[in-house]
């Protein structure tokens, strides 16, 4: 089977040969290793992509599912060297530990804005309540996160 | 780790999907949020592993509509529990159904899964089931040669089990609109609370005239071993008067009751109190206090 998707911005095919999860088609097929591989059963959100305008799991999802969607991932956010606001300002608030959440953390934010422009912390937490970060330093990410909303 | 290599079908029109369901006699399942599907595979379940076909459902434009139809709401099986959730008719119409529908899971899990696929899954632990169950939700089943409705508690039969034949597909829930103004509430108990397996879920309706219980309907999820109705102690609390000692006798039957269901199990002395003290405490908080 043929998926045709646009994938950050450019329109892809890619002929599926056999059935495979979509972070498989993007970190195996694609080379797209931004996007994390955790827990493989949705509970993590390492790999948290967005489906038109949708933050998911991408081990949840079925390549064939993409057909004729949108997807971003986290390679999709800055311009070449350009990092976007959000990037930066996880850089800023020290919201990167180990950072295997981060890509994941970003999605889930990016979806949000995308969604709601001025979320409050509460609504932000709502957003990653999905994402977890095995060094438990949620507070610089809401503040990452949360510092864009009053930008 | 292996995904199967099923053949995968993707039905534009519920009249392509009865075909596809005429077509196949190999093990067919349908896929529509996936959030249970795709980790059983990766877990190796022998649910999911045998799967020959699969048929994906998320492009019957007909499936993904929230509509009222003469007194009932009728919600397709690829809606999301996030649609379910921005929904002002369902706000309106099912609070409990959408208090369910905001503690499941994750944000990315309710932009995937389905509601329709929480109680064909039927997990124990389905968190939409007992409101469902509370407000009498019925579901339209689709076969290549007929349709047939029945109510979602029969639909139930043991966990992990339904009465959904082979070539068959849940198409539709029908929840009746309420006439009269019932109070009602969902509680969740879980470990914590996103992405949690619930322990304790509770949904009840209850509806009073002159401090008199006129009806009322209570249904459990995770502590039962399937979201389940409990009718003889809903029959017995019919016009008892509308009081704490009334509120402490129901959550004390309540416990009764899924004791006879359950037996008694390792977590029997934990669960029990609890559960009879959390339906005190939600009878008391949403009409103790407002009768007063």
């Amino acid at each position: 089977m043929n998926i045709n998707f646009k994938l950050n911005g450019k329109e892809t095919t890619f002929n599926l040969t056999k059935n495979k999860r979509l972070i498989d088609l993007l970190r195996e097929d694609l080379n797209l290793t931004g996007t994390k591989e955790g827990c493989s059963i949705g509970e993590c959100g390492a790999c948290t992509v967005i489906i038109n305008g949708k933050a998911v799991n991408s081990c949840l999802v079925l390549a064939q599912q993409v057909d004729e969607c949108e997807v971003i991932t986290v390679e999709g956010l800055a311009e070449g060297d350009k990092l976007t606001e959000l990037q930066k300002n996880f850089l800023k608030y020290g919201a990167i530990q180990c950072g295997f959440c981060t890509p994941g953390m970003l999605m889930s934010a990016y979806a949000l804005f995308l969604e709601n422009p001025t979320p409050s912390e509460e609504e932000v937490k709502t957003a990653i309540e999905g994402n977890l970060c095995r060094c438990t330093g949620y507070k610089p990410i809401i503040q990452a996160i949360t510092a864009i909303s009053k930008q | 780790m292996m995904i199967p290599q099923f053949k995968y079908y993707r039905p534009k029109s519920l009249n392509e999907l009865k075909n596809i369901l005429g077509e196949l006699q190999d093990s067919s399942r349908i896929l529509a949020g996936g959030t249970d599907i795709v980790p059983g595979f990766i877990q190796e379940s022998q649910r999911f592993t045998a799967i020959s076909n699969l048929i994906d459902i998320n492009h019957i434009s007909d499936l993904k509509v929230i509509k009222i139809i003469d007194g009932y709401i009728s919600i397709g099986s690829a809606v999301t529990f996030s649609e379910i959730t921005k929904n002002e008719l369902i706000k309106k119409s099912f609070p409990l159904l959408v208090k369910a529908a905001q503690t499941l899971g994750s944000l990315q899990i309710r932009n995937k899964a389905t509601i329709v696929g929480n109680f064909v899954n039927n997990a124990p632990c389905a968190d939409s089931v007992p409101p469902l169950l509370v407000y009498d939700a019925s579901i339209k089943i689709t076969s290549p040669e007929n349709e047939r409705i029945i109510s979602l508690n029969e639909f139930l039969l043991t966990p992990y089990e339904t009465q959904l034949n082979k070539n068959e597909c849940v198409t539709e829930i029908r929840i009746p609109i309420l006439k009269n103004n019932f109070i009602g509430d969902f509680y969740k108990l879980g470990r914590r609370s996103a992405v949690s397996i619930s322990r304790i879920t509770l949904a009840f309706l209850l509806l009073e005239e002159d401090k008199i219980i006129k009806e009322f309907r209570i249904a459990s999820g995770a502590i039962t071993p399937i979201g389940k109705r409990f009718y003889e102690l809903e029959s017995s609390s019919i016009c008892k008067e509308v009081n704490s000692e009334t509120f402490m006798e129901i959550a004390s039957k309540l416990g009764e009751q899924i004791l006879k269901t359950t037996g008694l199990r390792w977590s029997t002395s934990y669960k029990l109190p609890v559960v009879q003290q959390m339906l005190y405490q939600l009878l008391e908080k949403n009409i103790g206090t407002r009768s007063e």
